[in-house]
């Protein structure tokens, strides 16, 4: 069997260079932006959606189309923030429980919709959402409903021998946690594409009969990488339920982080590994900064329209883009 | 209780179809999913309101001018959605979605996030029998969709063009072999997809009230009736609008409205996993 | 060589002088409101009463000569928003005080920001008990749920006492709370709620719940939605002609545009009422005139209570300044904390002092009912302009 070379990390030329300057960039940012914490926070969040959209890319990779990834970030988010509220509970043990909390759904999900593909696979992901918001919306006695999570506790402190970092009241430590988890989840990707599981759904994006005539199980793999992504993403709730410590359903299960990561994986492009996270970190500040100044309501046509011209023009996304010119 | 929960849900469903009306015509002719649908019932919702609340014009008159604008606005669509490349259904949908969102956004920008409401008193009077409240708004919906469907149909077998457009939904490429002009009959599909879209969208004014984000749930429902009602089956969307109308309507009843959105959903999977070809039969092959 | 040197002692003993006023920094408040979005109405009436707050302390020379400055920012009815814009202010514009917000999900999220730096946060709306619980120092509203829920509690068990009374609300941390502490009072005072019903803001069609509510058959029914809920629940109701006997809403009703809207529609409604042109604190009627003038002026519009809420809210915060300026503090949030902290100010919506946990200590609603195309005070008696029509006449005997 003919093996396309798979995507490496670390590669000649620009390739190499943007992401490490980009990488550079972030970790003296805090220095570079001084005192303004507001570009200190937009760019938090645009590392939080980074970590989204290479989770969503987990699965996109494999050519499912996701349009539902809220409820995974909802999921966590909730599993996450109810369990801290208990006694006894810091974040560092909920945050990866609300992210098991999310393989659970994507288990459930993965069983009801196996045999799904393409335009179908994504319009039930679509229609999935409304499951576990409606049940947490309603389910009062475990949730608290409508009435939403309030003052939920933070990010905890870190204790490292002598050091004490509080990193929930501090922002620059909030960003430093982000960043970092965002770095590890390059590298996890980065370990996925070139493992077995990647090379099987890079296998069956491209071919999928033949790939199962040569005995991949394409089934078992696409399962696999859709809890991968499912729990990523419920972590990337989890965390950011603590970073603002208040919820309600109707703000983690929206629309907006279904869409927002998944436009992010698609400009960025579907087929890499950085193409996800670099989209999100040029995509979102340029919206913040810019376009919301701008225009106060709608800005975020910007998204809608990008997704456009990326479907009909670009389909390898603008990094896939950059790198496959030589 | 239940005869009003039974006729609300047939009104509700009859509108529900005809929105569905003209996705299940572009879906099957041209195998694009256009998940800006709803959005689409929107914007001619809002042009009829501006129309109506700019110029003055009447309710009756906003159809036509809905009904053009969408038209130009198909005509742009279709144009986009013949550079799509393969898997055609999948990048429909993801480009779509893209359209759904900028065109939300641009609703959002033009006419602001406040319901607004076409008035038209007469749509609210009615007949009261028996306890039972009938609204002009209610007939009109469920007579619009019954005459809309049975126009439908009548174009679809009776004449030239409806043959055309069937064998199309059958088989592409069948079809072109055959010496049928597929691009022309995706933009007829198109065409009269604008004609229901313009249709629907000032009854949706009228009788609902507008806002921008409220495309995304008719889409949905669209999909649902043209997957219930099989590709390329005319009749089986009043059933399935209708049916849907029902359930919503008994879920209301006996779960609470806050369990609406779920029992929809749930629907939707149901259908995307047990019969994706349709639930009214339809041989496979 | 003298002359040189004199030349630049007097420039700059010329500076010196002038400086303080030349270089008199003026005071910066924030305010994040629901401009665009579907809590836009709403947003845009309460960033009008802050503006009139900021307007007549700026006519009158300012807070010690010094003009204050209002930074607006628009949340867009979405928390996350809310978030991003409220770090804005307190980290990059650095203002001394922060208000607004119009529903819990927008004001939760700010109070969290606010706390992590140190900024007052004067909500004008705000309801869910668990937001003040929350020992946040710096968190302040001029408004909570009990100011709702006792009046109403009190009116329905003193003078509707319904047979079956229905609760419907909105999916809201807000509507939700309120719903539930108004069926657990009536509940202790004998009568129970039949039914008490959830649904989503935005809800396209009521008439399965009408059903619903027909085979009750409802007689008093609560509804606590928004504006365009009630637009649409009266309609349907009219359609389906079912007549409760009193039908309540304690948003969204007692509003000008409210009875634009619904027309004649509007008729016997109720609803509750902090303020209105007309109906205010006994005592405070030279400075509501003054209120609603100044709004006119401005605006070219009618204040609404969701105006007076704003302007509360900022009048709160420019006193609290006022008393740190006054005493010679430095302008810092902790100042600023204590100044509110300390607060007792009479205002034509309330007497302005907050407890321990930043609620209003007297903050309560009129009972109204539209009568005539106008509204008319029923409850509590001692405020009363008039007397409820209970029960309202069947939709088939009005016009």
């Amino acid at each position: 069997m003919e093996r396309a070379a798979p995507p490496k990390l670390d590669l000649r030329g620009p390739d190499r260079a943007i992401p490490v300057l980009l990488l550079l960039g972030l970790v003296l940012l805090p220095f570079l932006a001084g005192s303004s914490g507001y570009v200190l926070q937009v760019f938090t969040h645009a590392l939080l959606l980074a970590t989204l959209a290479l989770a969503w890319n987990i699965l996109g990779a494999s050519g499912s189309v996701s349009l539902g990834h809220a409820a995974f970030f909802g999921v966590g988010a909730y599993g996450s923030g109810l369990l801290s509220l208990k006694p006894g509970l810091s974040p560092w043990f909920t945050i990866p429980v609300g992210g098991l909390f999310a393989a659970v759904l994507a288990v459930v999900m993965g069983l009801f919709c196996r045999r799904l593909r393409g335009a179908y696979f994504a319009l039930a992901t679509l229609a999935f959402v409304e499951i576990p918001r409606v049940v947490t919306d309603n389910w009062e006695g475990l949730t608290r409903g409508s009435l939403g999570l309030v003052g939920l506790p933070g990010l905890p402190a870190l204790t490292l021998g002598p050091w004490r970092v509080e990193i929930g009241s501090s922002a620059g430590a909030s960003y430093y946690l982000v960043l970092s988890y965002a770095v590890v989840v390059v590298f996890l990707v980065a370990l996925l594409w070139e493992s077995n599981l990647g090379l099987a759904l890079q296998a069956a994006r491209e071919e999928e009969t033949a790939a199962k005539a040569v005995g991949i199980h394409v089934d078992r793999y696409r399962f696999l990488s859709l809890l991968l992504s499912a729990c990523l993403t419920g972590i990337s709730g989890a965390i950011y339920v603590h970073l603002t410590r208040y919820t309600v359903p109707g703000l983690v299960y929206s629309l907006h982080f279904s869409a927002v990561p998944m436009i992010f994986a698609m400009c960025g492009g579907r087929f890499t590994i950085l193409g996800p996270a670099l989209a999100a970190l040029v995509l979102y500040p340029v919206d913040q900064f810019l376009f919301h100044p701008l225009l106060p309501a709608g800005h975020e046509f910007l998204y809608g329209l990008l997704l456009i011209l990326v479907v009909l023009f670009m389909p390898g996304g603008f990094w896939g883009a950059l790198r496959r010119s030589p | 209780m239940w005869i009003t929960a039974l006729v609300s849900g047939i009104a509700l469903g009859s509108f529900y179809s005809l929105i569905a009306m003209g996705f299940a015509l572009i879906f099957g002719v041209t195998h694009a999913f256009n998940l800006a649908h709803g959005e689409l019932v929107v914007l001619a919702g809002y042009v009829a309101y501006w129309v109506w609340k700019g110029w003055g014009l009447s309710l009756v008159l906003t159809f036509p001018v809905a009904v053009a604008a969408l038209f130009c606005l198909c005509l742009i669509l279709q144009r986009l959605f013949s550079l799509l490349r393969e898997p055609l259904e999948l990048n429909s949908i993801v480009m779509s979605f893209g359209l759904a969102i900028l065109l939300q956004n641009g609703m959002l920008f033009a006419f602001s996030g406040d319901y607004r409401l076409i008035r038209a008193p007469v749509l609210t009077e009615g007949v009261h029998v028996n306890g039972l409240s009938l609204t002009y708004g209610q007939i009109t919906l469920v007579v619009l969709s019954l005459v809309a469907i049975g126009l439908l149909h009548l174009l679809m077998h009776q004449t030239y063009l409806g043959k055309a457009l069937r064998a199309t939904i059958q088989d592409r490429e069948g079809a072109a072999l055959a010496g049928i002009n597929v691009r022309v009959m995706g933009l007829v599909a198109f065409g009269i997809g604008a004609l229901c879209i313009g249709l629907a969208g000032p009854l949706y004014g009228s009788i609902h009230y507008l806002y921008p984000t409220a495309g995304l749930q008719a889409t949905l429902l669209a999909v649902t009736i043209t997957i219930f009602a099989g590709v390329g089956r005319i009749r089986g969307l009043i059933v399935g609008g209708w049916l849907l109308g029902l359930v919503e309507s008994a879920a209301v009843i006996l779960l609470g409205s806050s369990w609406r959105e779920l029992v929809s959903a749930v629907i939707l999977i149901a259908l995307l996993v047990f019969r994706p070809r349709g639930i009214l039969g339809r041989e496979e092959g | 060589m003298l002359a040189w040197r004199a030349t630049i002692v007097f420039c700059l003993l010329v500076f010196l002088v002038a400086s303080p006023s030349a270089f008199a920094a003026s005071i910066k408040i924030g305010d994040i409101h629901p401009l665009t979005g579907r809590l836009a109405k709403h947003g845009l009436e309460s960033h009008q009463g802050v503006v009139a707050a900021l307007a007549e302390v700026n006519e009158a020379g300012g807070i010690l000569g010094r003009q204050v400055e209002l930074v607006s920012r628009d949340d867009q009815s979405l928390p996350d928003v809310a978030i991003s814009r409220a770090e804005e202010l307190c980290a990059r514009e650095k203002v001394v005080g922060l208000t607004g917000g119009y529903e819990d999900s927008l004001v939760g999220a700010v109070s969290e920001v606010a706390r992590k730096y140190q900024v007052p946060f004067v909500a004008s709306a705000s309801l869910q008990t668990e937001l003040s619980r929350h020992e946040n120092p710096y968190f302040f509203r001029v408004a909570t749920l009990q100011g709702f829920v006792e009046p109403l509690c009190d009116f329905l068990s003193v003078r509707l006492r319904p047979q079956r009374l229905a609760i419907l609300h909105a999916a809201t941390p807000g509507a939700t709370e309120f719903a539930a502490d108004l069926e657990r009072c009536l509940q202790a005072r004998g009568i129970p709620a039949r039914l008490v019903e959830k649904f989503r803001p935005g809800t396209p069609d009521f008439v399965p719940l009408i059903a619903k509510l027909a085979t009750l058959p409802v007689d008093v029914l609560v509804s606590g939605g928004f504006f365009p809920d009630h637009l649409l629940l009266v309609r349907q109701l009219r359609e389906q002609r079912l007549s409760p006997k009193a039908y309540i809403g304690p948003w969204g009703i007692a509003y000008e545009t409210f009875l634009e809207e619904m027309g004649e529609n509007a008729e016997y409604l109720y609803g509750t009422c902090a303020w209105m042109p007309g109906i205010t604190l006994p005592g405070t009627e030279a400075a509501s005139r003054a209120f609603v003038e100044r709004c006119r002026r401005l605006f070219r519009r009618e204040p609404s209570s969701t105006t007076m809420h704003g302007y509360t809210a900022a009048r709160a915060l420019l006193a609290a300044i006022d008393e740190v300026l006054r005493r010679g503090q430095a302008l810092t949030g902790a100042n600023v904390r204590r100044a509110l902290a300390g607060l007792d100010l009479l205002l034509p919506m309330e007497r302005l002092a907050f407890d321990e946990r930043g609620d209003p200590r007297s903050y309560r609603h009129v009972v109204v009912q539209v009568q005539g195309g106008r509204f008319v005070v029923v409850y509590p008696p001692e405020r009363a302009t008039g007397s409820a029509v209970y029960p309202a006449p069947p939709w088939r005997q009005r016009p």
